[in-house]
C-alpha cells in the first residue's frame, strides 16, 4: 500500500460511486424494446461497467507502481509544484461549498414560494436577499481562496442570470473576473468592464440580434429592456 | 481534369461571395491570434464560434473551421518557440529545439522556420486530401455498412483513449465518460428516457455545445487563474527576424519526411496531429547524425514538428469527410457544426453537397497559403496583440462564452450548465485527464450506440457476424492490436519505474 495516496483512492471512489449511482438508476428505464434485444439500458451499463472497471484498474496501477517524480498524478502535482494555490481538503472543501451556493440560489426560494404561497413581489425581493446573502460567503474567503471564487462566481453569474439579466450582470462579472485575476487599479477596471460590455452589446444585440436575457426582476428587467430597446 | 474545374469553382466559390471571403479572413486571423495568445487555444476560439455557425451557411461554417484548424496549428507554435508554452499539444514537440533557439538569441529564425514549415506541410497535405477524399468516400458508401462504422468508431476511440491522457486508464475513463453523457436523454433505438431525472432539460439529452464551451474555453481560463495566482503567468515579450531560403533547403529531406509522417498520422482517427509532430521530431532525431545537438537549439527540430502538425490537418478532414467520423477535438466541434445544419458528415455529403466540399477544400488550400504572407508580413503586430494582459482577456472570453451558450437554445440552464463543465474541466484536467477524449467521446456516443444497435439487428444479434465482415475485422483487430500495444507501453514504463526503487 506504500505507493496509494488519499488522491489515488478518493479518485477510484469517485468513479465507482459515480458507476454505481447511474447503474442503480438505470432500472428506472430498464425496458424491452420490440426491435431491439438488449433493451434501453444496456449500453448505458455496459459502459458504467467499463468505468468502473478503468477506475480499479487505475488504483492497481497506482498501488503497483510507484509514482515517478514528474508524474502529474491527482497528489503527484499538488506536491511537486511550489505552495499550490488550490489543494489539500481544506481547499476542496471550500471550493465545493462555495459551488454549492449558486445551486441553494436556484433551488431555495423556489421552494420557499410553493410552500408558503408566496406572490411574486415576496418572491422576487426573497431572491434579491438570497442573493445577496449567498454571497456573502465569497468575499470572506476570497483572501484565502482566490482560485475557489474563480471557479464559483461564474456560476454564480449563470444562476443570476435568468432573474436579474445579463444586461446588469455582465460588467459587473467582468469587474469581478478582473479583480480576481489580480487587477487592483479600480478605475481601470471600472473602464475596461465598461468597453467590454459595450462593445459585446453593440456586437451581439445590434449587429447579430442576439436575445440575451433580459431578467425577471424589477428594476433590472425595466433596465435590460430600455438597452434592448435602445441598441436595436 | 475534373480535379482542377473542382479546386477552380471551389475557389471561385470562397472569393467570389463577400461573406465567404470575411469568414476565411477572419478565420485565419483569429486561428493565428489564438493559437498564439498563451492561455487560450485555437480550441477556445472554436468552442466561443460554434454556436454562432448556425448563422452561417453549413459550407461557410465548416470552412471557418477548418482555416481556424490549418492556422491555428502554426499559431501555437509562435508560444511554444518564444514562452515554451506550447499553444496546443500539437505544437509540444516545436518547443523543445524552439524555446531553446529563443534562449540562444534565434527566436525570429525558429519562428521564420516554422510560417514557411507550416505552410508547406500544410499545402501539401491539403493538394493530397483533395485527391483522395473523393475517392475514399465513394468506396465506403459501398463498403461501409453499420457493422464497419462501429469498428472504425472503435478503433478510433482506443487510438485517442491510448494517447492524450496521462496513462491509458485516465484515457479510457475520459472516453468512457463522454460515452456516458451521451446516453442522457432518449435512447437511439426505443427511444426511451434515460437519466432525466425528470428535468425536461435533461430529457433532450445534455448539448455538446455547453461541454465543449465548458472544457476548451471556461476551464482554460480557471487553470490560468490558478497559475496566476501561483505567479506562473509572465507577459510576452519579444522581436522577429527571418531564416534565408538557402538555410530551410538545407533541410528538405526532413521536410519531406515530415510531411509524409504527418499525413498519415492524420489519417488515423485519434490525436492525429500531434502524434505527427511527435514522430515527426522523433525521427528527425533518430535520422540524424548529430542526435546531441536536438533539444538545444537545432533548427531542424522546428521543421521537423512544424511540417508534421500542419501535414496532418488535411489529412484528419479524409475520415471526417469521407467516412464522418471525427479524430480530434476540432474535428469533433466540426460534427457539432454540421449537426447544427442538420447534416451528418459523411460520404453522402460528396453526393448531397459537394459544392461544400470544394469551398472547404480551397479553403484549407488557401489558409495555408496565407500563414506564408501574414507569417512574413504580420508576426510582429500579431505579438504585439500577445501583450494584452490576460486578466483582461479573461472576462471576454468567459463573456463570449455566456453569450455562445446561450444563444443555442435561449436557455439560462446551458450557461449555468457551461460554467459547471468548466469547472468539472478544471478539475480533470488537473488530475491528468483529457477533455478532448471526453469531448470525442460525447460526439461519438450517439453515433457509436445507434450503429452497434443497427449493426447487432443486421447480424441477428450473433456478434460473430462482425468476424465475417473482412473490413470490420480488420478494424477490431487494429483496435486490439493498439490496446495490446498501449497496454505494454504502460507496462514498459512500470518495468523502468520499478527498477529505479
Amino acid at each position: 500500500m506504500r505507493n496509494l495516496k488519499p488522491g489515488h483512492i478518493t479518485e477510484a471512489a469517485f468513479w465507482l460511486a459515480l458507476a454505481g449511482f447511474f447503474y442503480a438508476k438505470s432500472f428506472g428505464f430498464d425496458r424491452e424494446i420490440e426491435i431491439y434485444r438488449f433493451g434501453a439500458a444496456a449500453w448505458p451499463r455496459a459502459l458504467l461497467l467499463l468505468i468502473a472497471l478503468a477506475a480499479v484498474g487505475q488504483l492497481v496501477r497506482h498501488w503497483l507502481i510507484p509514482a515517478p517524480a514528474n508524474d502529474r498524478g491527482v497528489s503527484g502535482e499538488s506536491e511537486a509544484a511550489a505552495a499550490p494555490a488550490a489543494a489539500g481538503l481544506r481547499w476542496h472543501l471550500a471550493a465545493f461549498f462555495l459551488l454549492a451556493l449558486p445551486l441553494a440560489y436556484l433551488v431555495v426560494p423556489d421552494w420557499a414560494q410553493a410552500r408558503f404561497g408566496l406572490d411574486r413581489p415576496a418572491l422576487h425581493a426573497l431572491k434579491l436577499a438570497a442573493a445577496a446573502a449567498l454571497l456573502l460567503p465569497y468575499f470572506a474567503v476570497v483572501r484565502a481562496n482566490p482560485v475557489g471564487v474563480m471557479l464559483a462566481v461564474p456560476v454564480f453569474f449563470g444562476a443570476l442570470m435568468q432573474d436579474i439579466g445579463f444586461y446588469v450582470l455582465a460588467p459587473l462579472f467582468a469587474a469581478a473576473v478582473m479583480w480576481l485575476m489580480g487587477e487592483r487599479r479600480a478605475r481601470l477596471i471600472a473602464a475596461v468592464a465598461a468597453l467590454i460590455t459595450c462593445v459585446l452589446l453593440l456586437l451581439f444585440v445590434s449587429l447579430l440580434y442576439v436575445g440575451l436575457p433580459a431578467g425577471n426582476i424589477s428594476p433590472f428587467y425595466e433596465i435590460g429592456a430600455a438597452l434592448v430597446n435602445f441598441l436595436q | 481534369m475534373e480535379f482542377f474545374a473542382n479546386f477552380a469553382g471551389g475557389t471561385a466559390a470562397l472569393f467570389g461571395d463577400p461573406v465567404g471571403v470575411l469568414v476565411f479572413a477572419g478565420g485565419v486571423l483569429g486561428g493565428m491570434l489564438f493559437g498564439a495568445i498563451p492561455g487560450v487555444s485555437m480550441l477556445t476560439l472554436a468552442a466561443i464560434l460554434l454556436p454562432f455557425t448556425a448563422h452561417l451557411s453549413p459550407a461557410h461554417g465548416i470552412m471557418l473551421f477548418s482555416v481556424i484548424y490549418c492556422t491555428g496549428v502554426y499559431g501555437g507554435a509562435i508560444t511554444a518557440i518564444l514562452f515554451n508554452i506550447p499553444g496546443a499539444p500539437e505544437n509540444a514537440p516545436t518547443a523543445f529545439d524552439g524555446y531553446a533557439m529563443t534562449r540562444n538569441g534565434q527566436a525570429g529564425k525558429a519562428v521564420g522556420a516554422a510560417v514557411m514549415c507550416s505552410a508547406l506541410g500544410g499545402v501539401v497535405s491539403a493538394l493530397v486530401m483533395m485527391a483522395a477524399t473523393a475517392p475514399i468516400a465513394a468506396w465506403a458508401i459501398s463498403a461501409f455498412g453499420p457493422p464497419e462504422i462501429f469498428a472504425l468508431v472503435f478503433f478510433g476511440l482506443t487510438v485517442a483513449a491510448s494517447i492524450g491522457a496521462d496513462n491509458i486508464w485516465k484515457g479510457w475513463l475520459s472516453i468512457l465518460a463522454g460515452l456516458a453523457i451521451a446516453t442522457a436523454g432518449l435512447d437511439p433505438v426505443g427511444g426511451i428516457a434515460r437519466y432525466d431525472f425528470g428535468m425536461p432539460y435533461l430529457l433532450a439529452g445534455i448539448h455538446f455545445i455547453p461541454v465543449i464551451l465548458g472544457f476548451f474555453a471556461v476551464s482554460e481560463i480557471f487553470i490560468q487563474a490558478e497559475k496566476k495566482s501561483r505567479g506562473a503567468y509572465r507577459a510576452p515579450e519579444l522581436s522577429v527576424n527571418f531564416p534565408t531560403l538557402a538555410e530551410l533547403l538545407a533541410h528538405k529531406i526532413a521536410v519531406a519526411r515530415s510531411v509524409i509522417i504527418g499525413f498519415f498520422c492524420g489519417i488515423l482517427p485519434g490525436i492525429g496531429a500531434t502524434l505527427a509532430a511527435f514522430m515527426g521530431y522523433n525521427e528527425a532525431v533518430r535520422w540524424s547524425k548529430r542526435r546531441e545537438e536536438f533539444g538545444r537549439g537545432k533548427l531542424e527540430g522546428v521543421i521537423a514538428s512544424e511540417t508534421a502538425n500542419n501535414a496532418a490537418t488535411g489529412a484528419a478532414m479524409i475520415p471526417l469527410l469521407a467516412l464522418g467520423l471525427p479524430g480530434g477535438a476540432l474535428t469533433a466541434m466540426m460534427v457539432g457544426v454540421f449537426q447544427m445544419h442538420n447534416m451528418e458528415p459523411g460520404p453522402l455529403v460528396f453526393i448531397n453537397s459537394a459544392d461544400l466540399v470544394w469551398v472547404v477544400f480551397a479553403a484549407m488550400f488557401f489558409a495555408n497559403l496565407s500563414i506564408l504572407f501574414i507569417g512574413y508580413l504580420e508576426t510582429k503586430t500579431i505579438i504585439n496583440l500577445l501583450r494584452i494582459p490576460f486578466q483582461f482577456l479573461a472576462p471576454v472570453i468567459l463573456l463570449l462564452a455566456t453569450v455562445g451558450a446561450y444563444a443555442v437554445r435561449g436557455l439560462t440552464l446551458d450557461v449555468i450548465a457551461m460554467f459547471a463543465a468548466g469547472v468539472a474541466g478544471f478539475f480533470l484536467r488537473r488530475s491528468g485527464y483529457s477533455v478532448a477524449g471526453i469531448v470525442l467521446g460525447l460526439i461519438l456516443g450517439k453515433i457509436g450506440e445507434q450503429v452497434f444497435a443497427q449493426s447487432m439487428q443486421m447480424l441477428h444479434f450473433e456478434w460473430s457476424g462482425f468476424l465475417g465482415r473482412p473490413i470490420a475485422l480488420a478494424l477490431i483487430i487494429a483496435a486490439f492490436l493498439t490496446l495490446i500495444t498501449s497496454v505494454y507501453r504502460g507496462l514498459g514504463k512500470w518495468r523502468e519505474s520499478a527498477r529505479h526503487v
